[in-house]
């Protein structure tokens, strides 16, 4: 693994939206002019205002878009390669699931999509499961789980292939305090282990402590990248410079 | 291949385990019962009336779930966005149609070949003896679900409505059975210029009278039984092809 290569680079990316109805067409401002490297190792956390262009930079990353302009690289690959996204894991706001698997078969079938072999499948679920605290509801049907719970298999099926790369949109979307607890404390342990993780999120304190760097977007543009230092000697830490960015 | 193979066992469980598949086969079961009553009123012709009858049934209610799961198989995957979490690992877009598509056919064919197995011990206890005709009738109509599903399936990909797709890909499966009425039609139209339309839409249509295999095999033509088969793979390949190039010009 060469480690001076980014987990992820963004050089001079620019998204934006054709959208055409009744012969019209309509455009819209995704991302611009987004300039960013993040290293591996590191815990990367994204903020911004709804619309701002959290996700659809997640997007750039694993290839489901197309930067219009600009270059996107994961794991110094093409993000849509195999070979890029067999390393990387996704856990998308409010993830969903087929309602018709448990939660044991849909993460055999998404190892077998990551390329599992069926020799060690069985054991990477079986840890997944413990990892995220799911072992006792492993067969029950995905449709009869709670939110939180759902939420705990979709961090499952980010890490189920041992990903170098784990990128997380809203992890602790509409979970309750216990459950954002023990999600910190699970991603604390993969960062721990060496894990590159950009998250996006709205509960500014826990970028605030779990992250090394993080970056303001506004407008689809980088506004401010700033590192642990940075809101750790602010007065009013990450919440009053985020606000003071967005303003 | 092997996650061809994944995507595909993973249509077949949604496909066997969804309400839909079980329900239309709840109604064949129905439908092929009140075939029955049928045969009574033509008391001179009941069992070829109880063929034909259950055939037709068979056909019907495998294209109805076929084309439902062909139209339903990518927007819903991308309507309930489960395609993130399939997309966003080491799975080409192409290996994510065939394979969905795959597991939906073979789901298909099980529920028209359990379909027919029902309708075959209906007729056995009704005297009737076994004819080769009935397995070339039967495989000619698996061929026209594959070659509508495939069509239902590629419509799906530029239409945002399931409904729409259906009703177009329900409306070619009407006109297939007509195409060489309609191709005489357009030879002795006076105006070419006119009729030019209806030619570029007859290139469109599936001919499905090519795969009437029975009344081939009641006339001996063997080899033009194997040719309509072979046009069927080739149609719903073109039309998979087709959905494939358009899949992957699409962002999610």
């Amino acid at each position: 693994m060469d480690q001076a290569i980014a987990a992820l680079s963004f050089k001079g990316v620019g998204k934006t939206y054709r959208r055409s109805h009744l012969g019209r067409t309509y455009l819209s401002r995704g991302v611009e002019g987004l300039d960013l490297d993040i290293a591996r190792g590191e815990a990367f956390g994204l903020l911004g205002l709804n619309g701002s262009g959290k996700t659809t930079t997640f997007k750039l990353a694993l290839g489901l878009l197309r930067p219009t302009m600009g270059e996107v690289s994961t794991l110094g690959l093409p993000p849509f390669s195999p070979q890029a996204l067999s390393r990387v894991g996704f856990l998308p706001e409010l993830p969903y699931f087929y309602p018709f698997l448990t939660p044991e078969e849909s993460l055999i079938f998404y190892g077998r999509l990551s390329g599992l072999d069926p020799a060690g499948l069985k054991r990477r679920v079986a840890e997944a499961l413990e990892l995220v605290g799911l072992s006792s509801h492993s067969r029950r049907r995905i449709a009869e789980l709670s939110k939180g719970t759902v939420q705990r298999l979709g961090l499952a099926q980010a890490v189920i292939h041992d990903p170098e790369l784990i990128i997380l949109d809203e992890p602790v979307s509409g979970l309750d305090p216990l459950a954002i607890r023990d999600f910190r404390d699970m991603l604390q342990r993969l960062s721990d282990r060496g894990k590159t993780l950009v998250i996006s999120s709205h509960s500014i304190s826990e970028l605030e402590k779990l992250c090394h760097r993080v970056g303001i977007l506004k407008d689809g543009r980088l506004a401010r990248l700033l590192t642990q230092q940075d809101w750790r000697s602010a007065p009013g830490g990450l919440e009053d410079l985020f606000v003071e960015t967005v303003k | 291949m092997s996650r061809l193979f994944v995507l595909a066992v993973n249509a077949w469980q949604e496909n066997l385990r969804g309400r839909f598949f079980l329900l239309s086969f709840f109604f064949g079961l129905i439908l092929l019962y009140v075939s029955l009553l049928l045969g009574i009123l033509a008391a001179d012709q009941e069992l070829r009336v109880l063929v034909d009858f259950g055939l037709a049934l068979i056909e019907i209610i495998g294209l109805a779930g076929a084309l439902f799961g062909a139209c339903t198989a990518l927007l819903r995957e991308i309507e309930n966005k489960t395609i993130y979490l399939v997309l966003s690992r080491p799975v080409r877009r192409w290996e994510l149609l065939v394979g969905r598509f795959l597991g939906l056919m073979l789901s298909a064919w099980a529920a028209m070949a359990v379909m027919g197995l029902f309708h075959l011990a209906l007729l056995f206890l009704k005297g009737w003896s076994w004819e080769n005709a009935y397995l070339w009738a039967w495989l000619g109509s698996c061929a026209k679900v594959w070659v509508t599903a495939s069509l239902g399936l590629f419509l799906s990909l530029f239409s945002s409505s399931v409904m729409t797709a259906g009703a177009i890909a329900a409306i070619l499966w009407t006109l297939g059975h007509f195409l060489p009425e309609m191709r005489a039609l357009i030879a002795r139209s006076p105006d070419q210029a006119a009729a030019l339309p209806m030619q570029l839409l007859s290139l469109v249509i599936p001919d499905l009278q090519c795969l009437n295999l029975r009344d081939k095999i009641a006339a001996s033509s063997f080899d033009q039984a194997w040719l309509g088969l072979g046009y069927a793979a080739l149609y719903s390949l073109v039309w998979t092809g087709l959905s494939v190039w358009l899949l992957k010009r699409k962002e999610f």
